[in-house]
């Protein structure tokens, strides 16, 4: 809490001038009417006129935001933002991306570094305090990644184990409460680096590795020879972007475009990635009654 | 073995980061720090004090803060520059007042004598620096110098803060994509150790060179 509380006054210094925006509404709208109509201090109205998107994000972390054997960034963070210059300009490769350390998420934006923040923000009270969220696109949670080599490999074979079982995990200041949860006898052991974790597993000092759900199905769909997904999740948490505040047409078409692409017809894309990173397919969409 | 081959092609433009990062801030450093170490040795007092408080303020500012407040400090006095340059500038910052004590040392360290000697054969100010004072100290300059020069090469690691891809932080990257550290971390160990440990060898050549001045 004092973490965030020092961050927040450091922020107040990059926080000044911050015009509110006026008129709320005009969405689901080609770019050109959206230029003629949004109020012209609105952040969606700079970004039209510049004529491409700039997207805050990260290159280190598959499979949000990583670089391909291409050396392209890819991801489903880049994704989103590939999503967003669709609807902006028809165009999904219109968009500067503006690599950033996970730290210069909430400081880029309010000091207008970048127009959003997509790099697999987790949804907070304290956070939403600085700047406005998205509308969630992930639902992230903690899973268990083992060997398929291994005896124990199921979570009820690790659940069996009880104070045998090893568990490791990114230190955390709540990691061992999180673990005992769901195995309440594990041993924990935590470890600085997710790559770490993972190499914890692979070095077998542990007989699974808790890390995120999405990085789980990354690395199952990648090589099932050598991960295996133990079938256990809890600890759900809301992925959304980061953005300025006091810009709701900004704000309010960011929304649109992911509910189009995740529930709507646009949904090419996300479907693809989800697919892609995930290693899922999306539910399908069924007409009636709107399910978001 | 197989994970090192792959990662080196990724490698080509950060490491080309990290070297033109170091380049930069060793070059600007070493003119303003010399500059700025005569006006604190030779400059009048008003000079002398500005620089005095300059390097005290910078050297007793942590380099992460240093970076941090250039980055998102500076746009507020009007002041925007990408990422890139505002890494350098804080990375020269630190480095130009670290500079300025290895020069204020070695000036300080010639004899008050050589000085007075040089003036007393009728040399102007900048004679006597370039014929006396500095072929003396800059011997005494070099061996603390290049130890700053070999530590602004390591420092530059921190540019990934601002998202610049450094050696570094492609080399993250390339952990990001495969999670296999180990073999990565001890590729960028060899990197790093391969350009530094040239610098030291050049830096004891360099040594050797001016070794010719006694005291």
């Amino acid at each position: 809490m004092s973490d965030i509380s020092q961050r927040r006054e450091f922020l107040k210094l990059g926080m000044g001038g911050v015009a509110a925006a006026g008129a709320i509404g005009l969405v689901a709208m080609s770019g050109k009417e959206a230029a003629a109509q949004a109020a012209g201090d609105s952040q969606l109205r700079t970004i039209i006129d510049r004529g491409h998107l700039i997207v805050g994000t990260g290159s280190t972390n598959a499979p949000w935001h990583f670089e391909n054997d291409a050396g392209e960034l890819v991801g489903m963070d880049v994704t989103m933002a590939r999503i967003l210059a669709k609807g902006l300009f028809d165009d999904p490769t219109k968009v500067e991306f503006v690599k950033q350390d996970a730290a210069q998420r909430i400081p880029n934006v309010t000091t207008g570094k970048v127009d959003i923040t997509i790099q697999f923000m987790t949804m907070s009270s304290a956070r939403a305090q600085l700047i406005n969220f998205s509308r969630p696109y992930y639902v992230e949670g903690v899973a268990l990644l083992a060997r398929p080599d291994a005896e124990i490999k199921t979570f009820d074979q690790l659940l069996a184990g009880g104070s045998a079982t090893r568990i490791s995990i990114l230190q955390n200041v709540d990691a061992e409460e999180s673990i005992h949860k769901v195995l309440p006898e594990a041993q924990v052991m935590q470890i600085d680096t997710q790559a770490n974790v993972i190499q914890a597993l692979e070095a077998k000092r542990v007989d699974a590795a808790a890390v995120d759900l999405s990085t789980v199905r990354w690395m199952v769909a990648r090589d099932a020879n050598r991960y295996f997904d133990a079938g256990k999740s809890w600890n759900a948490m809301l992925y959304g972007a980061a953005l300025k505040q006091g810009d709701l047409d900004w704000l309010q078409f960011v929304n649109n475009s992911f509910s189009i692409a995740m529930f709507g017809h646009e949904n090419a894309l996300y479907d693809a990635a989800f697919k892609e990173y995930f290693g899922l397919e999306p539910p399908a969409r069924v007409p009636g009654f709107p399910s978001i | 073995m197989e994970q090192i081959l792959y990662a080196i092609p990724f490698l080509g433009h950060g490491l080309y980061i990290t070297l033109l990062v170091s380049a930069i801030v060793v070059a600007l450093s070493l003119f303003l720090g010399v500059l700025f170490g005569v006006g604190l040795v030779y400059g009048p007092w008003p000079v002398a004090l500005m620089v005095r408080i300059f390097s005290d303020c910078i050297r007793g500012i942590p380099i992460l803060v240093l970076i941090f407040v250039v980055y998102y400090g500076f746009p507020q006095l009007g002041l925007n520059m990408s990422s890139f340059w505002a890494a350098v500038l804080a990375l020269t910052l630190f480095k130009t007042a670290q500079v300025i004590e290895y020069v204020r040392g070695a000036i300080g360290s010639i004899p008050r004598g050589q000085m007075e000697g040089a003036m007393s054969i009728g040399l102007v100010f900048s004679d006597r620096l370039r014929f006396v004072i500095f072929p003396q100290a800059v011997r005494r300059f070099l061996p603390p110098w290049i130890n700053g020069v070999t530590d602004a090469i390591k420092g530059s690691a921190l540019v990934s803060l601002l998202g610049v891809v450094d050696l570094m932080q492609a080399i993250n990257q390339v952990i990001g994509r495969t999670y296999e550290p180990m073999p990565l971390y001890l590729l960028g160990a060899f990197i790093y150790f391969a350009i530094n440990y040239s610098l030291s060898s050049l830096s004891r050549m360099l040594e050797r060179r001016y070794s010719y001045i006694r005291d």
